[in-house]
């Protein structure tokens, strides 16, 4: 065999591989149409891998999809659940859930990232758990599973020396993934030291976006849960006609055939399955949680600030918690109400005015679904002031934000005067 | 100055790349291009223990000048007389910073010791294979200057294979017909991309994708469950392609050098028993065991006539070696009894062996019991690997996992 011949069997196929790799991931053509149904299917999905991308979220907002951020209370995907309701209803909107077990304020900042476009002048719904208000915030690793490079580098190529981006700098940098790149933690350094980027970090940063963008693109929709099943399900058991009698009815006859093990009005499964082994040793557990001081006020700030700077309308909705749980695990309610009248002061005041509180109504039947996530007559509820907020016609926002709730003293004030 | 760990990542490779080019066209002429190749093993090494890890650049210079200065003189001595004393204090002398630094973490809390350096351990083993070999009188030249090239051979140095002096220095040598490195350079290339299978792709997918899961899941359970069972063998699977597709790259970058550095893995997970498996697995580790550990003791013992049994003495032996291979791992507890662990295996296995033969009659030999063996020798191997992960320190005792 002559020596070229051998040495075109070595290396050709790394040429090819090195050439399909440029064409796929570093050049900037190649955008990939996003189907209807993955679409739909990503909006139910709460995957990671969509959290963290922007490919799909971007694709979706651009239609009548809505944003609907939270936590673990998005996927109680009971009939009442607003994916169902709009579906049934056929709603103006669609929900797009962003959020599942561990995103909080720092997670959703990120995530906001890739769709600052598509957040501009439009509207969005915000589930503000008290239970992410821990002193410490969120945990590093929770912020590591959810933790995307393109949303970091996005953030980066648009960064200012602003308060926003020098806090969001630090607390990135408070993070075990701001180390998952040299260059990047770099980057993260000057932004956080209010510096400019060089233009070789620019120009690294671009071509990295495209490499991740390509891999979004590629990548995030491979084995997407499909949950459309569980709204079908749940369309069934709907009244043809919206009527709020009707739902009402439906919302307590669920609750009351799932509720039938335990005698906190938990649904059984959850019961089953998290709480009839241990929940003796958690009687009392949580007499001593609070929720007033934390570093998650100022991470809430930057989604807060976000928010401003696209000018999106949002909706708030405070859940409550799940009185006769609450009880029994020495939850205060004193500190909750503390809580509440923290959190709607730094929404207030800053002209965030929508807010659904809906703290009070936790001793109510069937409005929880467990113990901290909303449920049958609890997302009756928050439809209640979802589709008529959805429905209205954009409103102009008069934000004015107040770099004061960045500030150790604010994350640590405990006498906050009720609004 | 940027400072990169062996193939760690993809700009690795493509710098590695680009500095191999030259040798790759040299070698292709017939030629090899040693000053070039010193070059770039400087390049390489300044990249791996430069800029932030400049403490353990200085500890590897250290190292390097002390083991080299102890070679020499060893070899200067053993060339005039040949006491035994001399050879244990030489052996005693080429361990004691390894000893150091696996002993300072156990002693101080977890510190890590100021002498220590990614890949001393390797070296270790190959400066003591020097001075037994010395003592032998296999090796019978001392030039400082092809024992730092078979040293700091950059390719090999932060986790082996181990290479033998002799063997390496040969191939250092002698030229290479041009058929002959083409087949070379094919192999080592396929190896390369192996490797990035084993390890960016399957170890990334059980290390860092799957273990973590399981041990949450096992840690919030607590105590023994099927979780744990779970992450025996993901922790199984993790350990083995991140190895060898470590090594893999280790052995390909050489053949791409025109060095034939032996393979450490060979389908370890298809070893019909223990014995076997140590055959495969981390085989020049385990050679290098034999050898030098295992082999001399058998000797000294028949040879001052200590023990008459031959297989009190093996299993003495085998007691011996994997003890040893157990305390250097690290002074804890979970890696000295997988040493145990595996001493115990092989002996009961070299019993079975000496069973079977004299019963050779009765037993069955077929295909079902061929997988039968192998299915049995891999749980055994996967839950040794379950000891050697410190795992269970993290379930019983609250430890903490390196």
């Amino acid at each position: 065999m002559s020596v070229f011949k051998k040495l075109f069997q070595i290396f050709g196929p790394i040429v090819l591989a090195a050439l399909v790799l440029f064409v796929f991931l570093i050049s900037p053509f190649g955008v990939k149409r996003i189907s209807q149904t993955t679409i739909e299917k990503a909006a139910l999905s709460q995957s990671p891998n969509i959290f963290k991308g922007s490919a799909v979220k971007k694709a979706a907002l651009s239609q009548n999809y809505v944003p609907f951020f939270g936590s673990s209370e998005l996927s109680r995907m009971d009939a009442l659940h607003p994916s169902v309701l709009a579906q049934k209803y056929q709603r103006s909107y669609r929900p797009f859930l962003l959020g599942s077990p561990g995103t909080q304020s720092l997670t959703h900042y990120w995530g906001m990232q890739g769709i600052s476009q598509q957040l501009k002048n439009k509207k969005a719904v915000f589930i503000v758990s008290p239970q992410w208000f821990v002193k410490k915030g969120i945990d590093p690793n929770a912020f590591s599973f959810y933790y995307s490079n393109l949303e970091t580098v996005e953030w980066l190529r648009h960064a200012k020396n602003t308060r926003m981006d020098r806090y969001a700098a630090m607390r990135l940098l408070n993070m075990p993934s701001a180390r998952s790149s040299e260059t990047i933690e770099r980057c993260i350094l000057r932004i956080a030291a209010g510096q400019k980027l060089t233009s070789t970090e620019r120009t690294y940063l671009n071509l990295r976006y495209n490499i991740l963008q390509h891999e979004d693109q590629m990548f995030s929709m491979l084995t997407l849960k499909d949950r459309r099943s569980l709204i079908e399900k749940g369309e069934k058991q709907l009244p043809d006609a919206y009527s709020t009698a009707g739902l009402n009815q439906v919302a307590e006859k669920l609750g009351k055939e799932n509720t039938t093990n335990n005698r906190f009005n938990v649904d059984n499964n959850f019961w089953n399955k998290r709480l009839k082994n241990n929940y003796q040793k958690l009687r009392n557990e949580q007499s001593n949680f609070s929720y007033v001081q934390s570093v998650e006020y100022s991470d809430f700030e930057l989604v807060l600030n976000e928010f401003a700077k696209q000018h999106t309308d949002v909706l708030f909705i405070i859940p409550p918690i799940n009185q006769k749980w609450a009880d029994y695990t020495g939850l205060s309610m004193d500190m909750i109400h503390h809580f509440n009248r923290k959190i709607k002061y730094q929404l207030n005041s800053q002209g965030f005015s929508n807010i659904v509180d809906l703290s009070d109504d936790g001793a109510s039947p069937y409005f929880m679904q467990d113990t901290i996530h909303l449920g049958w007559k609890g997302w009756l509820r928050v439809d209640q002031h979802v589709d008529p907020f959805l429905n209205k016609k954009q409103g102009k926002t008069a934000y004015k934000i107040n770099n004061y709730f960045y500030t150790k003293n604010w994350q640590q004030k405990t006498n906050v005067t009720s609004d | 100055m940027p400072n990169m760990q062996p193939y760690q990542n993809p700009t690795y490779f493509l710098i590695l790349g680009v500095a191999l080019l030259p040798i790759i066209i040299g070698m292709m002429f017939g030629k090899k291009l040693h000053w070039y190749q010193t070059l770039i093993s400087f390049a390489f090494l300044l990249l791996t223990f430069g800029g932030p890890k400049w403490e353990q650049g200085l500890a590897l210079i250290g190292y390097i000048i002390f083991e080299v200065i102890l070679i020499g003189c060893y070899y200067f001595y053993r060339q005039k007389k040949n006491a035994t004393w001399i050879f244990y204090l030489a052996v005693f002398l080429a361990i004691i910073p390894l000893i150091i630094v696996k002993v300072t973490p156990a002693l101080e809390g977890g510190q890590l010791s100021i002498i220590g350096f990614l890949g001393i351990s390797y070296l270790t083993f190959k400066v003591v294979q020097m001075i037994m070999e010395i003592r032998d009188g296999i090796i019978k030249e001392f030039k400082p200057w092809l024992v730092l090239q078979f040293l700091l051979f950059f390719p090999t140095i932060s986790s082996g294979p181990i290479d033998r002096y002799r063997r390496f220095i040969k191939d250092y040598k002698t030229p290479m017909a041009r058929d002959k490195y083409l087949d070379l350079l094919d192999k080592g290339v396929w190896y390369i991309f192996l490797g990035f299978l084993y390890k960016f792709i399957l170890a990334y997918f059980f290390g860092s994708r799957l273990q973590p899961v399981v041990m949450q899941l096992a840690i919030s359970h607590g105590g023994m469950s099927w979780w744990v069972v779970a992450f025996t063998y993901v922790y199984s699977m993790h350990l083995f392609f991140d190895f060898a597709g470590y090594s893999l790259f280790a052995v390909g970058i050489s053949y791409i050098m025109g060095i034939e550095t032996p393979m450490n893995f060979n389908r370890p997970f298809k070893a019909h028993n223990i014995k076997d498996f140590w055959n495969r697995w981390h085989m020049t580790l385990s050679f290098w065991f034999r050898d030098y550990i295992y082999m001399r003791l058998v000797f000294f013992i028949m040879k001052n006539k200590l023990i008459k049994s031959r297989i009190t003495i093996a299993n003495l032996g085998y007691l011996t070696l994997f003890l040893i291979m157990g305390f250097w791992h690290g002074l804890t507890w979970y890696y000295i009894v997988y040493g145990l662990f595996h001493a115990c295996a092989i002996i009961l296995c070299d019993a079975w062996l000496r069973f079977k033969k004299k019963h050779q009659a009765h037993i069955p030999s077929n295909k079902f019991t061929e997988w039968f063996a192998i299915f049995i020798t891999f749980n055994t191997v996967c839950f040794s690997f379950l000891i050697f992960s410190g795992f269970l320190n993290v379930l019983f005792f609250h430890g903490t996992l390196n």
